[in-house]
């Protein structure tokens, strides 16, 4: 990826995802007082499953390209810092995936 | 790379401190910690969808004493991250460059985010 477009892309998922992420998290506390059979009902509902799942994808693309930024910044040997944007490439696709697989089809 | 003995940016443990640097560094360090939140957030809906049980797990920890405190450090990172990403969003189109204005909007960041914190929590455990 360019690093104008890397940089403009980290800008506008940070927008996005801060409210998502503020949003969540209290939704997350409130829930810490309530039964299972309310946490089910908050991922019933169509608008929170749809808003948690864009908060996964935009949460971990935000992270991926900032660790990238991070690893370029402290990780000095290419072959190591390779396999970290690897890594982080594919945990950036999987738990996104798998929280899409879960609200969808388990829950 | 061939010279290894290159510097090792940024060197955090040469320059003097300034609320400019803490806060940079504070920025990376609790962007990383919010991304352990978020996998945290992960591992929680993946446990109990698969579980009943395992909610009751997650009510006991998040209530005992260490859960709040784990939560409430939780809380002021996304806060501090949030506050002091809009910082550097303002940055971004070109405003609060000055030293002045910069050392300000830092401490009004610092401080914001514990404000912040506390409205946060008080407001979600529905106490106000």
């Amino acid at each position: 990826m360019k690093e104008t477009r890397k940089w403009i892309l980290h800008r506008v998922s940070a927008t996005i995802l801060a409210p998502l992420f503020a949003w969540f998290y209290f939704s997350l506390i409130s829930l810490s007082e309530k039964n299972y059979q309310e946490a089910i009902n908050f991922f019933e509902n169509p608008l929170f499953k749809t808003l948690t799942i864009a908060l996964f994808f935009v949460g971990f693309f935000h992270a991926k390209i900032s660790l990238n930024e991070i690893f370029d910044d402290y990780i000095h040997d290419k072959k190591i810092k390779d396999v970290a944007n690897i890594l982080s490439l594919i945990l950036s696709i999987v738990v996104p995936v798998i929280i899409f697989i879960l609200l969808v089809y388990k829950i | 790379m061939t010279d290894n003995q290159n510097p090792i940016s940024p060197h955090l443990q040469i320059y003097r401190w300034h609320i400019s640097s803490l806060l940079s560094i504070t920025h990376r360090i609790t962007g990383v910690v919010n991304l352990l939140a978020l996998i945290l957030m992960f591992v929680w809906i993946l446990t109990f969808s698969f579980n009943e049980n395992n909610y009751e797990l997650f009510l006991l920890t998040t209530n005992s004493f260490f859960g709040k405190f784990i939560l409430i450090g939780f809380t002021w990172s996304m806060s501090f991250h949030i506050l002091s990403g809009i910082r550097h969003l303002a940055w971004d189109i070109g405003y609060g460059f000055e030293i002045k204005t910069a050392k300000i909007s830092g401490i009004l960041v610092i401080l914001s985010s514990l404000v912040t914190t506390i409205i946060f929590w008080l407001l979600a455990r529905g106490l106000i």
